[in-house]
């Protein structure tokens, strides 16, 4: 057997209302010898699925020294084919075992007809779309036995029956399914310079109390001939434009805990430390004009 | 106006299978055209499914340099689509598919080496299990001693090679140093790819004999039939030095008795 710390667990209650970083495996090893001053971690679910071995035991020692948030990218909830009921049944396993203060997915579907995508793929935000993810958000919440929130996705495309503009679908969503907000404020950027809406408005389009996770990462600009699109890359320092429209969001929706993702070419993890410690910054200049 | 299903199945005609220009008309082209739009979509599913492969096939992907691995990876994918959102079992038939795949016959031990790489993937991944419970093994009475049934710890492999895959596997490590030639004549190897307590994974070469006892409980026979195929392999094999080796190591980790 492996050697358990004696520590014992932080509750499952809260994730604290500072920033927190995305643990990725490269980083393990250094978060374990020398745990670093963020307020919490979140992991992609999925990571976890295996039956044993290093990814869970390392989860279960760093879990000891912090809360945490688990974050699912391969639920497909948005797909019209079943909901993959092992897969929920996994991710139940793990929330039994790891109680997270947070569980997320997105507002995205990854399959069809059996075949995955493992990308997260845009929604036509149609009437008909809006019922069917109330459903299937309804039934995995329901399974779970817990609220989970949704996460805004970054997309390259609209569909041409779309409706419905995104914040008020999610909006929609959330009080009819009873699920929360994970706003990515990366996201919203990058979908209103690839379809050009106003960021700004989109935060104002969603209600203070649904949001209770802000997402925030790095985009690639890809350049061609007819225009530009940013892809949602994950692979470098949030951009200043981002940051500033974090401000907007701290000022609207207050201290929520914020995140700081980080992917593909991954920094030491001081550079995500940093990052975390940029958004602290901004929490706290918040909290101070309120107070 | 296409219904939701009509929509994803469309999507991923146009995207997994490339039916060029039927879907576009449901992408709005603002600025960029729905083609190039689309095109985005593919690439990132690409990346994502070769990304997942490469984490697998590390030493595969070495032997035959970036450019093939990505050119025999987009095959892959096409033939065997993803699964599941749990990337964990992606990947399975790739050494059958190198097996069969043209551009690559001549490289005859690499659908071998996918194969060891796979292993060590699944016992990277496997459940864990507390050790064989000694005491109880010893209470077993010697005359039952032959019907016992075995188990291996989930984290525990054979596999079988002609080829040198072991050393093939060993000189394509990033921390190998010294000589990185591999005799392919210097024959195959039998081995036992297992996971220790410290949850570090080792590869073991076995002997004749010991291989084949290991097989034998694998796969369910009892105790006398795979000692007696042991033997048959390797009549000089130390069973019991053997078998208490495997005990302690944490190989066999579970034992009953039929109709106890």
């Amino acid at each position: 057997m492996t050697a358990k710390p004696a520590l014992s667990r932080l509750g499952p209650s809260s994730i604290p209302a500072r920033a927190g970083i995305g643990l990725r495996a490269e980083h393990y090893a250094a978060v374990l010898e020398a745990p670093p001053p963020v307020g919490w971690l979140e992991v992609h679910s999925e990571n976890y699925f295996g039956a044993g071995g290093k990814p869970l035991d390392y989860l279960e020692r760093i879990r000891a020294h912090y809360p945490l948030s688990l974050h699912g990218v391969g639920l497909s909830i948005g797909s019209t084919d079943p909901l993959d009921q092992r897969h929920l049944a996994s991710l139940k396993n793990l929330i039994r075992r790891f109680e997270p203060a947070l569980v997320s997915e997105h507002l995205s579907w990854n399959s069809v007809g059996g075949r995955y995508f493992n990308d997260l793929l845009p929604l036509p935000y149609t009437e008909e779309a809006l019922d069917h993810m109330v459903a299937r958000v309804v039934q995995v919440q329901d399974v779970l036995g817990r609220q989970i929130l949704i996460e805004n996705p970054s997309s390259y495309l609209q569909y041409v029956e779309s409706a419905i503009p995104e914040g008020e679908f999610l909006v929609a969503l959330a009080d009819r399914s009873g699920c929360g907000v994970l706003l990515d404020v990366n996201n919203v950027y990058v979908s209103a310079r690839n379809h050009g809406f106003d960021a700004s408005a989109y935060l104002r389009a969603i209600p203070r109390r649904l949001v209770q996770e802000i997402h925030l990462a790095g985009f690639t600009v890809n350049r061609f001939d007819d225009g530009e699109l940013l892809i949602d890359t994950h692979n470098r320092p949030v951009w200043p434009a981002v940051w500033a429209l974090y401000r907007q969001a701290v000022q609207r929706f207050g201290r929520i805990p914020t995140l700081i993702e980080w992917d593909t070419d991954l920094p030491e993890l001081a550079v995500l430390v940093d990052e975390a410690h940029r958004a602290d910054a901004i929490l706290e200049e918040h909290h101070a004009r309120a107070a | 106006m296409l219904g939701l299903r009509e929509l994803q199945l469309g999507f991923a005609a146009a995207v997994l299978d490339g039916a060029d220009g039927v879907f576009d008309r449901h992408v709005r082209a603002a600025g960029l055209s729905g083609a190039r739009r689309l095109q985005v979509y593919r690439n990132n599913a690409l990346l994502s499914l070769t990304g997942a492969l490469e984490a697998v096939y590390p030493v595969t992907r070495r032997v035959v340099g970036e450019g093939f691995f990505q050119y025999a990876a987009a095959q892959y994918i096409a033939r065997h689509p993803s699964r599941s959102g749990d990337l964990h079992a992606f990947g399975e038939q790739f050494p059958p598919f190198l097996q069969s795949f043209v551009p690559a016959a001549d490289l005859v031990y690499l659908p071998d080496v996918a194969r060891l790489e796979w292993a060590y993937h699944r016992v990277f991944h496997a459940a864990d299990h507390r050790p064989l419970d000694v005491a109880a093994l010893a209470r077993v009475p010697a005359e039952r001693r032959g019907e016992l049934r075995f188990e291996l710890h989930p984290a525990a492999r054979l596999l079988e090679s002609a080829f040198p895959i072991l050393r093939i596997w060993q000189v394509n490590q990033d921390d190998h140093d010294g000589d990185a030639a591999v005799d392919l004549s210097e024959g195959g190897v039998k081995l036992l790819i297992v996971r220790r307590e410290n949850l570090e994974i080792e590869f073991q070469p076995l002997e004749e004999g010991e291989f084949d006892l290991l097989q034998a409980l694998a796969g369910a026979c009892d105790f006398a039939t795979a000692c007696g195929r042991a033997m048959a392999a390797r009549p000089t094999l130390d069973l019991p030095a053997c078998v208490q080796r495997h005990v302690s190591q944490g190989v066999l980790v579970a034992f009953h008795l039929p109709g106890s």
